[in-house]
């Protein structure tokens, strides 16, 4: 009997604590370095701008449009409204002077993207974007 | 002592379905093919992609300012050094024969004897259009230029609530705006 009313209690904790009042997610769920580790790619390349016209090629091949685009700061900011609303940031560094690094994070909704798999699909992309970037194949 | 009302459903459904409310209730997923290109990518790139030729990038640049201007959008920002515009416009997305429908099944709900027959707020009301138009300069002939543009737009209901979120995909816009394009450019490059 007293297994029995454990058994019956489980169900009313999953309910309410599945659904309690949430504290301000502000640093996320993710581990810092893993979720850059996911995030980011390096490229042999020496051209930021043409890095960030990939991207921005990339992510119109994904049907996003660009909010916002800083050849500076080397960020892209871009929407998609197909089904879902669907965020992206993609910064480009340059690592020294023969190599640069991309790091893009996503967002769907109010989820934040943690699947490194979306995340090596989008640079399978864009991979694909630096190549017909570099040698202006259309 | 807490005691729960007794009841007839055994102790595994109930967990299943509390499994399953919890889930329905907070859980979201992130589809698995977000960020994958689709097969028709080449097709969709072609459709939105045009070269033009012009002495130089601000020429194309104003040439495509002037387009948005006649298209009765707004510039929302320019990144010049990477070559990208981004313009919104909001307008109206009435339509007669929808509201006429909709009209139809309050009417025929009323007569029904139901209450709270509202179709017709589910009417299109406005969609706000955002278009990102990118220039890119050929790196291996100096005067031309490869435009792209890309468009997606959302459509409200008559209690703002959201109808549609799509990509604008027919060929026969993206023809009319690169025709534009090509006027707006020669009008550019002959006033100077």
């Amino acid at each position: 009997m007293k297994r029995m009313r454990i058994m019956l209690s489980v169900p009313v904790v999953v309910l309410f604590a599945g659904c309690a009042l949430t504290p301000p997610d502000v640093t996320g769920a993710g581990t810092q370095l893993e979720m850059r580790q996911i995030q980011t790619r390096e490229y042999d390349t020496l051209d930021k701008q043409l890095t960030m016209r990939s991207v921005i090629a990339t992510l119109q091949d994904l049907g996003f449009t660009i909010d916002q685009a800083d050849s500076e700061l080397g960020t892209v900011t871009a929407t998609r409204l197909h089904q879902y609303s669907m965020r992206m940031t993609v910064t480009v560094v340059q690592k020294g002077t023969e190599r640069v690094s991309v790091r893009a994070n996503a967002r769907i909704g109010e989820d934040a993207v943690t699947d490194p798999a979306t995340y090596q699909d989008f640079f399978v992309a864009l991979d694909k974007a630096m190549f017909l970037t570099l040698h202006q194949v259309d | 002592m807490v005691r729960f009302a007794p009841t007839s459903l055994p102790a595994g459904s109930i967990l299943l379905l509390a499994a399953v409310m919890g889930a329905a209730g907070c859980a979201t997923s992130i589809p698995e093919d977000a960020l994958r290109l689709p097969e028709s990518t080449l097709e969709i790139r072609a459709m939105q992609t045009r070269m033009f030729e012009a002495p130089a990038e601000s020429d194309i640049l104003i040439a495509t300012i002037a387009v948005l201007q006649d298209m009765e959008f707004n510039i929302d920002r320019i990144e010049k050094p990477l070559g990208v515009i981004t313009a919104s416009k909001v307008s109206d997305a009435d339509s007669k024969s929808e509201k006429t429908g909709l009209l139809f099944l309050d009417i025929l709900c009323a007569a029904g004897g139901g209450s709270g027959c509202d179709a017709s707020s589910t009417a299109q009301d406005e969609q706000a259009i955002t278009m990102t138009i990118t220039v890119l300069p050929s790196l291996a002939r100096s005067g031309e230029f490869t435009v792209r543009v890309t468009m997606q737009r959302v459509i409200y209901d008559k209690m703002d609530r959201i109808r549609v979120l799509e990509r604008i995909d027919q060929p026969t816009i993206y023809e009319d705006i690169f025709d534009n394009l090509r006027k707006s450019l020669f009008l550019q490059v002959s006033s100077q």
